[in-house]
C-alpha cells in the first residue's frame, strides 16, 4: 500500500504538456516560423546578404524614418498624457455618475473601430469640413491644407490612443487611498508640494503604464498614418508597407520590420525588468 | 475492536519539508474529534489527507476497517465542511444541498425532498430557493453542513467552518453543530486554532505542533494534565516554571526562578529529572499576607487588566513575572506598583517532564 | 484652478466624443465628397451598402473569418489556460511568455511574416489563411481574460464537489463549467471581437477572396471616392453603442471577474496599430 502511494505521488504529471501541446504546435507553426522567416528574409532576399540592413540603417531616407517615427511617438505620448492626466483627474474628482458617464463616453471611443475614427479626422480636417469651414467663415481666405500632413496624422493618433492613457491612469487613481492625501495634508502637504511628492509618485505607475503602452502602439501604426499622414513623412510600419507592396522588396521590408520588432521588444523588456509585463497587460 | 477511523504512521513531505511526521490517531464511532494547532501545525493538512485531497507520503488511512487511501475524493464518502463554505454560487441552496444525492443518481423529485428535510433539520426551512450570496455568513454555514451531511457520509470533516462567523454567532454554530451531530451521531473531525471552541464542542481533542501530535485526550485531560510543555502553554493561560525534581516521592522540586516548591507526586518522575512545572493563573490566590498551607511568592504588581468579572494581574518577584486570574472584586484594594503575595497550593501545581 | 480644471476636462471629454458623432450625419449625406456639414440629407449610401456585393461580401468574410478564429482560439487556450494556471511545471514561465508574446510584435511585423509565409501553402487570400493568422492574435487576449478568471475561480468548490461524490468530469461539468461561463463568453468575444476589427494583416494577406471588412474600408478611405464608408462607420459605431448602452447584459457577465482595463486597452490597442 505505501510503495503504491508513494510511486503515485513521484509519478511526473503530464497533464499540463498534454494540455499544452495544441496551442504549442500552432503558435510554433504560426507565430515562431513566420517570425523567423522575416528574420530569414532580411538576410537573404534577394540573396545572401547584410546590405539590407547597412541600407536601411545608413540611407538618409530610413533614417528620416526612424526618426520621424520616434518623435511622432514621442509627441504622441506626451500630448494624450497631457489630454489624459487631467482628464482621469477630473474623473476622480467628479461624482460617481459623472465619472461613469465620462467613463463610458471614453470606453465607447476605446470600442470603436480605428477605422471609423480615422474617417472622421478625414472629414473633420478635410478641404470641406468644419474645421475649414469655420476658418473660412471668420475671414481666413486661404486656410492651410490640413489633411494629409504630420498634423492630421498625429492628432488621430493622440484621439486613437488616448483611451489607453486615460483608463491606465484612472485605473490606478481610482485605487489610491484618500487617507494617504488626507494624511499628507496632515503634515503639512499643500498644492504643488502636495501634488509633487505625493500624487505625482502615486499615480506614477499609471502614467508609466500608459505612456509605455501608447508609446508602442504608436511605434509599429500602420493604418492611421498612412491614411492620414503626408506620404513625404512616413513612419516605419508604412515604409515597410511601401517596401512589400509596392517595390516588393522583402528584403528591406524585413529588416525594417526586425529593427522595430527589436526596439519594441527592448522597449518593453526594459519596462518589464522595471515594472513586471503582466501589470501592462492586466 | 478497532476504531472506526484510524490513521497509521501517515506523513506528508513536500520536497525537503516535512508538513507531517509519522501520524498516529483514531477516533470511535460518533466521536466528536477536535484536531487543535496553530497554522501549520499540520491539522488541516491531515485532514485533507483523510478527504483526499492530498497524498500522504507514507502511512494509511483507514474507515471502519477499510483502507481508503487508493480512493479519490469522490469515492470515499465523506462530508467536508470548508473553511469558506464552498458553497455552489450558480446552484440555490436546495440545489447544493441535492447536488451529492444527485451525484449518486438519486431520483430528482425525491433527492429535492431529501434535500428540503435536511436544510430543515439546520433551521432554514424556508430558504431553499435563496442563492448562496443572498444568505448571511450563519446561513450559507447551515447550508453547507446541511449539504455535507444529506448523503449520510461515514464520516464529517468541518475544516475551520466558523472563522468567518462574528463571536455570537460563533457560539451559537458551536451549539448547533453539536446539536445535529449528536441526532446524526456522525462520526466528526473538527479542525481550529481556537481552543475555547475546541474545548466546548469535542469529545477528545488532539493537539498539533510542527506535523506532530503532541497529546490526544479528552479537553479536561488536555487542560488539567497536559503532557507536554507546548500543550501546556498553548491550551488556557499559564505560568511555566523549569524545575529540578528533589523528592520524587512527596513531589517535591527545586526551581532556580521560585525556590522549593511541591506539586501532586507523580511516579512516572524521578529524582533528579528535569521538569516543567505548570500552574494555572487561575489557581493562584492573591493576598496582603502569606497564607498558610500554600506556597507563597512575594510580588511586586506591575499590569492589572480589568474585565469586569474578573481581572489579569501580571507581577514580578526578582527572578521572573507571574500572572493570576483574580476575581474582580478582589482587585478592588490592590493598586499597580503594591507587593503583596501569590499563593497556591501543591495540587495545582503539574509537573512536565522535560 | 478647479474652474481652468474643469474647462480642461470638458475640452478633452468633446474630443473624444466629436469625431464618433459626426460620422453620424456624415452618412445620411448625399453628397459624393466629404463635405461637412452635409449639403443634404437621404438614406441612398444605407440602400447601396445593403446591396451592394463589393461591401456584403468582405462584411460577410469578415463574420466567418472571426467565428472561426474564435473557434480555433477558443479550442487551443482552453486546455492550454487550465494547464497554465492549474498546474506547476518546468517550463511554465517560458510559457507564459510565450503565450503572451504575440501581444508585444507589432502587427506590420506579423503581416510581413505571413505574407510570405502563407504563401508557401497556397493559404494567401483564403478564409483559412486569414483565420490561422487572426487566432494567433486572439490567442493572448483570450488567454489573459480567462487566466483572469480561472485564478480568480475557487478550487474550494471543485473540492467540495468532489468530497459530495462528483468524479472529476461530472465536477468539471456541473461546477466548473457553468461557474467558469462568463469567462469563457468574454473571452470568446473579445478574440472575437479582435479578428472582426484587425487590418494591418488582413490588408497583406486577405486578398480579394477573401478581403475583410477593414480591409475594404482602408482602400475605400484611401482611395477617398466611396461614400458608403459613412454608412459602414455609423453601423459599426452603433454595434458599439448598443454593446454599452446595453451594459446590463455585459455587467451581469463581467461582476464575477474583472479583467484589467489594461487587458482590454491592450487587446484592442494592438490591432488598432
Amino acid at each position: 500500500m505505501q510503495a503504491t502511494i508513494a510511486k503515485l505521488a513521484e509519478r511526473p504529471n503530464l497533464w499540463p504538456w498534454l494540455l499544452l501541446t495544441p496551442l504549442a504546435i500552432y503558435l510554433a507553426v504560426f507565430f515562431l516560423v513566420p517570425l523567423a522567416n522575416v528574420v530569414f528574409m532580411s538576410f537573404t532576399e534577394p540573396r545572401l546578404t547584410l546590405a539590407n540592413y547597412e541600407r536601411v540603417l545608413t540611407g538618409a531616407l530610413y533614417q528620416r524614418v526612424f526618426v520621424n517615427t520616434f518623435a511622432t511617438a514621442a509627441l504622441v505620448t506626451a500630448v494624450c498624457l497631457l489630454v489624459g492626466y487631467p482628464l482621469a483627474f477630473l474623473m476622480t474628482r467628479s461624482s460617481p455618475r459623472t465619472a461613469m458617464l465620462i467613463l463610458t463616453l471614453v470606453t465607447m471611443s476605446f470600442w470603436t473601430s480605428f477605422l471609423v475614427r480615422t474617417y472622421a479626422w478625414m472629414v473633420l480636417l478635410g478641404d470641406s469640413g468644419p474645421i475649414i469651414g469655420f476658418l473660412k467663415a471668420i475671414g481666413i481666405e486661404q486656410p492651410p491644407h490640413l489633411l494629409f500632413t504630420r498634423f492630421s496624422s498625429t492628432l488621430a493618433m493622440v484621439h486613437i490612443l488616448a483611451p489607453y492613457m486615460i483608463m491606465n491612469i484612472y485605473s490606478v487613481m481610482r485605487k489610491i487611498d484618500p487617507v494617504l492625501i488626507r494624511s499628507a495634508q496632515s503634515l503639512g502637504a499643500r498644492g504643488a508640494a502636495l501634488f509633487r511628492h505625493v500624487y505625482l509618485p502615486l499615480t506614477a505607475p499609471g502614467i508609466a503604464n500608459g505612456s509605455v503602452l501608447v508609446f508602442v502602439i504608436c511605434l509599429g501604426f500602420y493604418v492611421t498614418p498612412v491614411l492620414l499622414g503626408s506620404p513625404r513623412e512616413q513612419m516605419i510600419a508604412g515604409l515597410i508597407g511601401t517596401e512589400i507592396e509596392e517595390f516588393l522588396a522583402f528584403g528591406r521590408g524585413s529588416a525594417m520590420a526586425i529593427i522595430l520588432l527589436l526596439i519594441t521588444l527592448v522597449i518593453l523588456t526594459i519596462y518589464h525588468r522595471r515594472f513586471g509585463l503582466d501589470k501592462l497587460w492586466g | 475492536m478497532t476504531s472506526y477511523l484510524r490513521l497509521t504512521d501517515v506523513s506528508k513531505i513536500y520536497g525537503t519539508v516535512t508538513a507531517l511526521s509519522k501520524i498516529d490517531l483514531t477516533a470511535e464511532k460518533g466521536e466528536f474529534v477536535t484536531f487543535l494547532g496553530p497554522s501549520g501545525s499540520g491539522k488541516t493538512t491531515t485532514l485533507m489527507i483523510v478527504a483526499g485531497f492530498e497524498k500522504a507520503t507514507t502511512g494509511d488511512v483507514m474507515i471502519d476497517g477499510r483502507s481508503i487511501s487508493a480512493m479519490a475524493p469522490h469515492e470515499r464518502n465523506i462530508g467536508i465542511v470548508f473553511q469558506n463554505y464552498g458553497l455552489f454560487p450558480h446552484k440555490t441552496a436546495r440545489e447544493n444541498v441535492y447536488f451529492p444525492l444527485q451525484m449518486r443518481g438519486q431520483a430528482k423529485a425525491q433527492g429535492l425532498r431529501k434535500a428540503a428535510e435536511m436544510l430543515d433539520l439546520v433551521g432554514l426551512k424556508d430558504l431553499g430557493d435563496r442563492y448562496p450570496k443572498e444568505m448571511s455568513g450563519g446561513q450559507q454555514q447551515r447550508v453547507a453542513l446541511a449539504r455535507a451531511l444529506v448523503f449520510e457520509p461515514s464520516l464529517l470533516l468541518l475544516d475551520e467552518p466558523l472563522g468567518a462567523l462574528d463571536k455570537n454567532l460563533r457560539e451559537q454554530m458551536q451549539i448547533e453543530i453539536k446539536r445535529i451531530q449528536r441526532a446524526l451521531g456522525v462520526t466528526t473531525v473538527f479542525v481550529t486554532h481556537d481552543q475555547s471552541e475546541a474545548m466546548s464542542m469535542s469529545d477528545r481533542i488532539v493537539v498539533f505542533d510542527k506535523g506532530r501530535i503532541e497529546q490526544a485526550a479528552t479537553p479536561l485531560d488536555i487542560y488539567h494534565r497536559p503532557q507536554t510543555k507546548f500543550v501546556a502553554g498553548f491550551v488556557g493561560e499559564s505560568n511555566l516554571v523549569e524545575a529540578t525534581v528533589t523528592d520524587a516521592a512527596a513531589g517535591k522540586a527545586d526551581a532556580a526562578e521560585l525556590g522549593q516548591c511541591d506539586y501532586k507526586p507523580d511516579a512516572a518522575l524521578k529524582n533528579g529529572q528535569a521538569v516543567t512545572l505548570l500552574i494555572r493563573p487561575e489557581h493562584i490566590k492573591l493576598s496582603r499576607q502569606p497564607l498558610e498551607g500554600r506556597k507563597n511568592v512575594r510580588i511586586k504588581v506591575d499590569t492589572i487588566v480589568n474585565y469586569g468579572d474578573n481581572a489579569l494581574l501580571m507581577g514580578h518577584t526578582e527572578k521572573r513575572t507571574l500572572r493570576c486570574r483574580v476575581l474582580g472584586a478582589d482587585i478592588v484594594i490592590i493598586k499597580e506598583g503594591d507587593e503583596c503575595h501569590l499563593s497556591w497550593l501543591p495540587d495545582a501545581v503539574v509537573p512536565i517532564a522535560g | 484652478m478647479n474652474r481652468l480644471l474643469i474647462t480642461l476636462g470638458i475640452i478633452a471629454v468633446v474630443f473624444v466624443v466629436a469625431p464618433l458623432v459626426i460620422v453620424v450625419p456624415m452618412s445620411f449625406s448625399n453628397a459624393r465628397s466629404l463635405q461637412f456639414p452635409p449639403p443634404g440629407y437621404w438614406f441612398g449610401y444605407y440602400h447601396a451598402y445593403f446591396t451592394d456585393m463589393r461591401w456584403l461580401r468582405p462584411t460577410w468574410n469578415s463574420i466567418i473569418i472571426a467565428a472561426g478564429t474564435t473557434v480555433l482560439t477558443m479550442i487551443l487556450v482552453v486546455p492550454a489556460t487550465f494547464a497554465l494556471v492549474r498546474h506547476r511545471f518546468a517550463g511554465k514561465s517560458f510559457a507564459d511568455v510565450m503565450l503572451l508574446m504575440p501581444l508585444a510584435v507589432p502587427h506590420i511585423v506579423m503581416a510581413v511574416g505571413y505574407y510570405s509565409y502563407l504563401g508557401m501553402f497556397g493559404l494567401v487570400q483564403t478564409h483559412l489563411g486569414v483565420i490561422l493568422a487572426h487566432t494567433c492574435l486572439s490567442v493572448p487576449i483570450a488567454f489573459l481574460v480567462l487566466s483572469a478568471n480561472l485564478k480568480g475561480f475557487d478550487r474550494t468548490l471543485e473540492r467540495a464537489a468532489q468530497s459530495l461524490g462528483a468524479s472529476p468530469v461530472r465536477t468539471f461539468i456541473h461546477v466548473t463549467l457553468p461557474i467558469l461561463k462568463p469567462g469563457l463568453i468574454i473571452s470568446a468575444l473579445f478574440a472575437f471581437i479582435q479578428s472582426f476589427d484587425e487590418t494591418v494583416v488582413a490588408i497583406f494577406i486577405s486578398g480579394r477572396n477573401a478581403e475583410t471588412l477593414p480591409r475594404k474600408m482602408f482602400d475605400s478611405i484611401r482611395q477617398e471616392a466611396d461614400p458608403v464608408i459613412a454608412v459602414v462607420s455609423t453601423l459599426l459605431f452603433a454595434l458599439v453603442l448598443a454593446g454599452i448602452v446595453l451594459p446590463p447584459l455585459l455587467k451581469s457577465l463581467r461582476s464575477r471577474v474583472t479583467p484589467a482595463p489594461a487587458a482590454q486597452a491592450l487587446s484592442t490597442a494592438e490591432n488598432q496599430s
